[in-house]
């Protein structure tokens, strides 16, 4: 039970941190980077590639040229929307899973916009696609905040269960219902392309960074003077640290929860329509895939802050961007690159709890 | 006498703070021994300790003559010690007898309900419990659960029992009982730690321990100490116990009628009846005091007069207006504050700064914005008056109220529902857990805001406080009122028997 040794031993223990100290975070994010690239080139040489020749492969192909940059902020910018949509439904801590649906649902209504508005001038046609892929993102995401507020359904399994629905019912609009393109004899799982005046400007004069690019810049400073400067800011992180004290002095939760609910469906539904109208240029259902999931862990990893999460979604648009570099030239396989991504997201997520913790020496209370 | 359990020079670090220092603690075979001490004088953390919950970084614990270490109060059960927690773990669903022997599984495979029950009984004959074995838990009064808590430790074959705070839901009855069979149990030689705040129970055990800010004050037979050196003791000053009321001429007497309740009855979402028929006036510049054990409605009673929650039936006239029905934003607007009984759950967003919390609810407040944004600098200046003001110990108004003593986030609290209220306040058990310092400090706020002309429904645990600040008390029990009585003309008995349910004693 008890032992005879009476010297003074110290030993480390880990203890929380009561406040935050920014040398320590950033020392944190730096290991888990390099932990991250550690484990990703142990795959890589597990599976017989030239690590160095990879590497330098993937930095080139993200980050190398002005070209690799504007292929890299456009794979982010989609990235970037669906993070800001987990930010804001997060921060409330509102768990939607929804943002893969309302991605699709942004998609559609501003597809559909684009036939109902079809003839009128330019810039009011342009205007109301990409109002119709908000409303249409936005409404997806109302409607799983109403049946929470009004029969307490569960936000994540609605939301799950919704990015089903609507995953299939575009599977029947282009998949031989009234949006399929019919080419003489073959029946793709795509719309038409779309009409030129629909489609949003390029920017740089490039034929991949467009106009989305700038609204996932402009939604990144909304979303930050929503969340730090509005009254209905102050409500949502209010919601998301202590929902019982804001309904008791006095605000509506149910409102408040359908609020952000709609903020983050608009959010995700803009990334719908940046990718259609401004990348694919038809709706078809491969491009979308999964852009809603990966933005769960941008906005994660992003810290549920803004400006975190343009930094992860850029550096997760390099990833993407690099990786087709990467597989070209140093013949690595493609399936090992969302392998790296979840490795960098395990580690940065463990540096996120970390920096809230520190290490200390402590006598031993042993007698 | 030999001391049976002993700490020597234990030292409980948690970041930040020291909870226990340097701390010598005995405990004789066969005594009653008080640990007395404010909220976060280190109560607590020493009988966690003790009981292997915590771990001493320095000095260690004897039991027996013997140095220990417990790894976990498994070990601390194992050889003889059982704690009574404030907060019971018991399963509702299952029966005393079931509650007793659940986890103890000394019998393999079998549960040997037949031998249990026999030595359980045993134990109730030997002490002098009465309980109802095969009785569902659920079906308990509170103070028959406590007993379900003792029997527990006891059926292990404790030696040596740790009473946390076991009379704050009794009835002063039942803990009366309480302490007649904590002293048969000593004399059984049974070794009590009793953990409390209340002088009149410190003063009936054999000896005192008075612990402040972690440390040993000093260990005393009560006999030889009077309770307001005990007090001294304990907060490390003089204390002004009881807070001047007001002469009998000013009193209200024929006031004009802030609140009115009539019939309000509530039934919560299992059915359950929480209000039933309660019947109120608080007129203005009147202190309605309202006394119970808690979890018989007061809180229900408080949501209800704040519009969190809407009962079924009855009706609330606030100033002439029947508000029953609306949320509670508009008795915010009506000028209703509360102070709700759990602060940081209740009251407070723990995790935003000091500033944020003084708007919590005001936020869309036009006073507070300056179009669709928050107007933080007119923000900061206010709350910053009022941090002075009130007296708000804190580096800055951009403190998180997480980092804030309990004593200071209620300080922040009272400031944000004073200023934004003006006829009624709602005050439930707001100084619980509140150093004396500043319970003194709250009462005087309290008052100076009847003297304003609030209306004011204050709810205590402490009896005392109660009939030295109001001018009538209400009592409840079971969602009932089961009386009002006058606190210059009632008993400390006549109050006990009203908090039991009994409407008897109730004077015409």
């Amino acid at each position: 039970m008890s032992s005879a040794a009476t010297q003074p031993r110290t030993r480390l223990t880990i203890e929380r941190r009561l406040n935050r100290n920014a040398g320590w975070t950033f020392t944190m994010y730096l290991s888990a980077t390099l932990i991250g690239l550690a484990l990703s080139a142990l795959l890589l040489w597990t599976s017989g590639a030239d690590v160095a020749k990879a590497f330098s492969a993937l930095l080139k192909g993200a980050f190398g040229s002005q070209k690799a940059w504007i292929g890299t902020l456009s794979k982010a910018t989609p990235l970037i929307l669906t993070g800001l949509a987990t930010v804001v439904a997060f921060r409330a801590q509102v768990w939607s899973i929804g943002q893969e649906g309302q991605v699709y649902a942004g998609a559609m209504g501003a597809y559909l916009g684009c036939l109902v508005f079809a003839g009128l001038p330019v810039a009011l046609y342009l205007s109301l696609i990409i109002l119709s892929g908000i409303i249409g993102g936005a409404l997806l995401g109302t409607i799983a905040a109403v049946l929470k507020d009004r029969f307490d359904v569960n936000e994540i399994i609605s939301t799950v269960m919704m990015n089903y629905l609507i995953v299939f019912l575009l599977s029947y609009l282009i998949g031989g219902g009234p949006w399929t393109e019919i080419s003489s004899t073959v029946v793709y799982q795509q719309t038409g392309p779309v009409p030129d005046a629909s489609q949003l400007p390029q920017l740089l004069g490039s034929k991949k960074l467009h106009l989305g690019f700038l609204f996932a810049m402009a939604s990144a400073v909304v979303c930050y003077v929503l969340l730090e400067k509005t009254p209905l800011g102050y409500e949502i992180r209010a919601l998301g640290y202590n929902p019982v004290a804001l309904a008791y002095r006095g605000t509506n939760i149910g409102r408040t929860i359908i609020m952000v609910m709609a903020i983050s469906g608009a959010i995700a539904g803009l990334a719908g329509v940046s990718e259609i109208f401004g990348t694919s240029h038809r709706l078809r259902s491969d491009t979308l895939y999964g852009l809603g999931y990966t933005g769960i862990i941008i906005g994660m990893i992003g810290g549920l802050r803004p400006l975190g999460t343009v930094v992860a979604g850029i550096i997760f648009g390099g990833l993407a961007s690099g990786a087709l570099y990467m597989k070209l030239l140093a013949k690595v396989p493609s399936a090992l690159v969302p392998a790296m991504e979840g490795i960098l997201m395990l580690t940065f997520l463990c540096a996120g709890v970390a920096a809230h913790y520190r290490l200390v020496r402590v006598g031993d209370g042993d007698v | 006498m030999p001391a049976i359990l002993k700490s020597v020079n234990l030292t409980k670090r948690f970041p930040g703070v020291i909870a226990n220092e340097d701390v010598n603690f005995e405990l004789e075979q066969g005594e009653v021994h008080c640990l007395f001490g404010e909220n976060g004088a280190g109560k607590s953390t020493l009988s966690s300790c003790l009981f292997g919950f915590y771990h001493p970084e320095e000095g260690h614990i004897e039991f027996d003559g013997k140095p220990v270490r417990f790894r976990s109060p498994r070990d601390a059960i194992h050889m003889g010690i059982g704690m009574v927690h404030q907060h019971f773990v018991l399963v509702a669903d299952f029966t005393v007898l079931a509650n007793i022997i659940v986890g103890t599984h000394e019998q393999g495979w079998r549960l040997g309900l037949p031998e249990a029950r026999a030595r359980i009984e045993k134990l109730c004959a030997e002490y002098g419990i009465e309980l109802e074995l095969d009785a569902y838990v659920r079906d308990l009064a509170v103070g028959q659960q406590q007993w379900v808590e003792i029997l527990k430790a006891l059926y292990l074959e404790a030696r040596v029992l740790i009473l946390d705070e076991p009379t704050a839901v009794l009835t002063p009855a039942e803990s009366e009982r309480l302490f007649r069979i904590v002293d048969h149990m000593c004399k059984l030689g049974l070794s009590i730690i009793l953990i409390s705040h209340k002088i009149a129970e410190v003063m009936q055990a054999d000896r005192v321990t008075v612990l402040r800010k972690g440390k040993v004050v000093d260990t005393v037979r009560p006999a030889d100490v009077t309770p307001q050196e005990l007090t001294r003791m304990m907060v490390g000053r003089d204390v002004e116990l009881r807070v001047a009321r007001d002469t009998a001429e000013t009193r209200a007497t024929d006031t004009v009628s802030v609140l009115i309740v009539e019939g309000l009855s509530y039934r919560d979402g299992l059915g359950k009846t929480a209000l039933d028929d309660i019947n109120l006036t608080i007129g203005e510049g009147e202190i309605l005091g309202l006394a119970g054990v808690s979890g018989n409605g007061q809180k229900e009673l408080f949501e209800a007069l704040s519009g969190v929650l809407i009962p079924q039936v009855g009706r609330i006239t606030l100033t002439g207006e029947e508000i029953k029905g609306l949320p509670s934003r508009h008795y915010m607007d009506r000028g209703v504050g509360l102070v709700p009984d759990d602060r940081f759950r209740e009251g407070l967003i723990p995790e935003f700064n000091i500033r944020e919390n003084m708007i919590l609810g005001w936020q869309r407040h036009d006073d507070y914005t300056n179009g669709i944004f928050l107007d933080h600098k007119h923000i900061g200046t206010v709350a910053d008056g009022l941090i002075d003001e009130f007296q708000i110990v804190a580096p800055s108004g951009a403190t998180p109220v997480n980092h804030l003593s309990g004593g200071n986030a209620q300080k922040v609290i009272l400031a944000r529902e004073f200023v934004h209220s003006n006829k009624l306040l709602l005050a439930n058990q707001p100084t619980r857990g509140l150093d004396l310092g500043v319970i003194e400090y709250v009462y005087k706020q309290i008052i100076a805001k009847r003297d304003e002309g609030y209306a004011v429904l204050l709810a205590s645990e402490e009896l005392e406080d109660l009939l030295n600040l109001s001018d009538r008390i209400a009592v409840i029990s079971s969602g009932r009122i089961t009386g009002i009585v006058d606190p210059d003309t009632t008993t400390i008995e006549e109050i006990g028997l009203l908090m039991a349910g009994s409407t008897d004693g109730v004077a015409a």
